[in-house]
């Protein structure tokens, strides 16, 4: 037996969404399991806690719905430890659900100690802005893990990165969009880590905008309830290929915009009714935040989206996603920057954007709007595309770069790359 | 000579024509046996009074008749007389020889044909053609080869098989009975690969020759 035989056996991939914690082995194929990135810390006072012991400190997988009590406990008990895609240096509680959910990850795939298994080759994905401290962190928790021999050697790879490789382009610029921040980062062969930008604007911030929108329509009660209001995000939001012609298309003929969404299984029925042509603010927000329409909601209390440093990184709020790929490639060397361009990959839910047939023209899909962008900038040369399957992307990049690195090839806390053997 | 009885007048011609009388072998009285070469002949006499018996000549024949088998050749010996009125191609196509006889003279009229030759075909032994034995001695050489080769592979795969059961796969510790634990996949897709099925997401994916390379022909990174 190869040691590729091997490989393709024990590579183990874990990619560490903003919502969701995707894991499993190669041997899964193309579907590794997912729940969600989050822990519940059962209280510890409760009696049937001290009558049975049997939960563990934090709980994590499946398993969660069963021991949520009120949701006044929610908020200080359930941990969603990635929500902006860092987790805080000192927040104890997020890292012990990271280390839970490693573990749960782990042995969810057990496998006979006896039969020439060494421990898996793990390779974990974290947001391409984490800072080093997060990867110190999370070898950590990998070393706890070695303790039952599960781990032979584990390294950290960038989800755009890993999404270049599930993609299988290797010169490309990765857009990666999730719930509570953006990151752009060309790749060529590597990570250009030094060109990468960080955008402080998610999925996120399009529900805040909904939120907005359904209290001018009279719907304030709902406003607040932040899974209805990404329902509705989800269901009436539309990209616009231009802002003022679509309004203007709207507001000229308002039944064909119309915007209406009941809520499954419930009484709740919302209607934009004249105020419809507001759809387009919501998928608008997303790509670019600087229109004067928005100054509006500014002023009335929407939180503008700040520049913000997390780590050694700037998040910046109001960059445009044409601006931010136009910066991040111009770090590039000049050569390298027709290339760079050619190739626009858009990955993450904050991408997922219908396009009504009736609405066509009118109304574009995520690639289409990137494209529209950067022909402002004078861009023309461009190709923009979805990930395959943008939820699994990085998983498969994962199980990729596992399968393929070189076992030799040795971590390198400069460069952030290589395998940290564990065992063996 | 031909005072002589008609028995004895016969028994001079086959004993001049080389034949040896052979001792009565259960024949009746009108009938004489001899050996002349490597054939075997059975003589019948009838005589003047015979044909005037009418099952006479059907008895002589059906004398004869039950020697088939036995001998080769087979004679009707009759008066001249009589040969008038006997139809010699019945004689012939049954192989019989006919042998008539008057006072001054014996005449073989009818020679016998080997009794084989008409009755049943017996089968030739044809002689081997030199260049058909040695044919067969060439694919007797190669059947033994293959014999032999085959002994030596099934040696040889027992022996792989005793040190594969016996030895460590040798990763990079080496562990004893290195055998993978069989998990599923989804059958439908997986791409086959020198290293077994791997997910579809592989194929064609240029960045396994990229990554396989890192700590190698190290190209550095452009920055960061």
């Amino acid at each position: 037996m190869s040691i590729d035989n091997y490989r393709s056996h024990y590579t183990f991939g874990m990619d560490f969404g903003t919502s969701d914690f995707k894991f499993g082995p190669i041997t899964c194929g193309e579907n590794p399991r997912v729940v969600n990135n989050r822990g519940y810390f059962p209280d510890k006072r409760s009696a049937v806690y001290r009558a049975f012991e049997t939960a563990a400190d934090v709980i994590v997988g499946d398993e969660v719905p069963l021991y949520l009590q009120s949701s006044e406990d929610l908020t200080a008990r359930l941990v969603y430890p990635m929500r902006n895609g860092m987790v805080g240096k000192t927040d104890d509680n997020a890292w012990r659900v990271v280390s839970a959910l490693c573990e749960f990850g782990l042995n969810s795939y057990p496998t006979k100690q006896n039969n020439g298994f060494q421990g898996y080759n793990v390779v974990a994905s974290l947001s391409s802005v984490s800072p080093r401290y997060m990867y110190e962190r999370l070898l950590d928790v990998f070393k706890q893990a070695n303790r039952s021999g599960m781990v032979r050697a584990v390294t950290v790879i960038p989800q755009p990165f890993a999404v270049a490789i599930g993609h299988g382009v290797t010169t490309c610029v990765v857009i990666e969009s999730g719930h509570g921040n953006s990151q752009v980062c060309p790749i060529s062969k590597y990570p250009i880590s030094s060109a990468q930008v960080a955008l402080n604007r998610g999925g996120g911030d399009a529900n805040a905008i909904t939120s907005e929108i359904l209290k001018d329509a009279g719907y304030g009660d709902l406003a607040n309830e932040e899974s209805l209001v990404r329902k509705v995000k989800e269901q009436i939001g539309l990209v616009p290929q231009d802002l003022e012609t679509a309004i203007t298309e709207a507001k000229r003929t308002p039944r064909k915009f119309r915007a209406k969404y009941k809520a499954p299984g419930t009484r709740v029925e919302i209607d934009l009714e004249k105020d419809s042509w507001t759809r387009f603010l919501i998928g608008e927000y997303v790509f670019n935040p600087n229109h004067e329409i928005f100054e509006s909601y500014f002023s009335r209390g929407m939180p503008r989206p700040r520049d913000v440093k997390m780590g050694d990184t700037v998040f910046r709020g109001m960059l445009d996603f044409g601006d931010a790929i136009v910066a991040s490639v111009e770090r590039c060397p000049v050569e390298l920057q027709p290339l760079l361009y050619r190739e626009i990959i858009l990955s993450g839910g904050n991408f997922s954007w219908k396009v009504p047939e009736t609405l066509e023209g009118i109304v574009v899909d995520a690639p289409t709007k990137i494209k529209s962008l950067l022909r402002q900038k004078g861009i023309k040369n461009v190709s923009v595309k979805m990930t395959a399957s943008p939820q699994l992307s990085v998983w498969h990049g994962c199980i990729i770069y596992g399968f393929a690195v070189p076992d030799d090839y040795e971590w390198d806390w400069q460069r952030l790359e290589g395998w940290m053997k564990l065992s063996g | 000579m031909a005072s002589l009885p008609i028995e004895q007048r016969i028994l001079h011609y086959f004993l001049a024509m080389g034949a040896q009388q052979n001792p009565s072998s259960g024949t009746n009285d009108s009938s004489l046996s001899f050996t002349l070469g490597n054939d075997k002949l059975i003589v019948n006499i009838l005589t003047a009074k015979d044909i005037v018996q009418r099952n006479r000549i059907l008895e002589a024949l059906l004398h004869l008749a039950s020697f088939r088998g036995a001998l080769t050749q087979l004679y009707v010996v009759a008066p001249r007389l009589l040969g008038a009125s006997l139809d010699s191609q019945i004689f012939r196509s049954h192989g019989i020889g006919l042998i008539l006889f008057d006072e001054r003279r014996i005449e073989e009229t009818i020679k016998p044909q080997p009794f084989f030759q008409h009755t049943q075909s017996q089968p030739t032994i044809a002689t081997p053609d030199p260049t058909v034995l040695s044919e067969l001695a060439t694919l007797k050489s190669m059947y033994s080869q293959m014999e032999r080769t085959l002994e030596n592979i099934r040696a040889e795969f027992t022996s792989i098989k005793r040190d594969s059961e016996g030895k460590a796969p040798d990763l990079e510790r080496g562990t004893p009975g290195f055998t993978f634990e069989p998990v599923m996949r989804p059958p439908s897709l997986l791409v086959e690969t020198a290293e077994g099925p791997l997910p579809s997401f592989f194929a064609n994916n240029p960045w396994l020759d990229v990554l396989s390379r890192r700590g190698r022909s190290e190209v550095a990174p452009l920055a960061g």
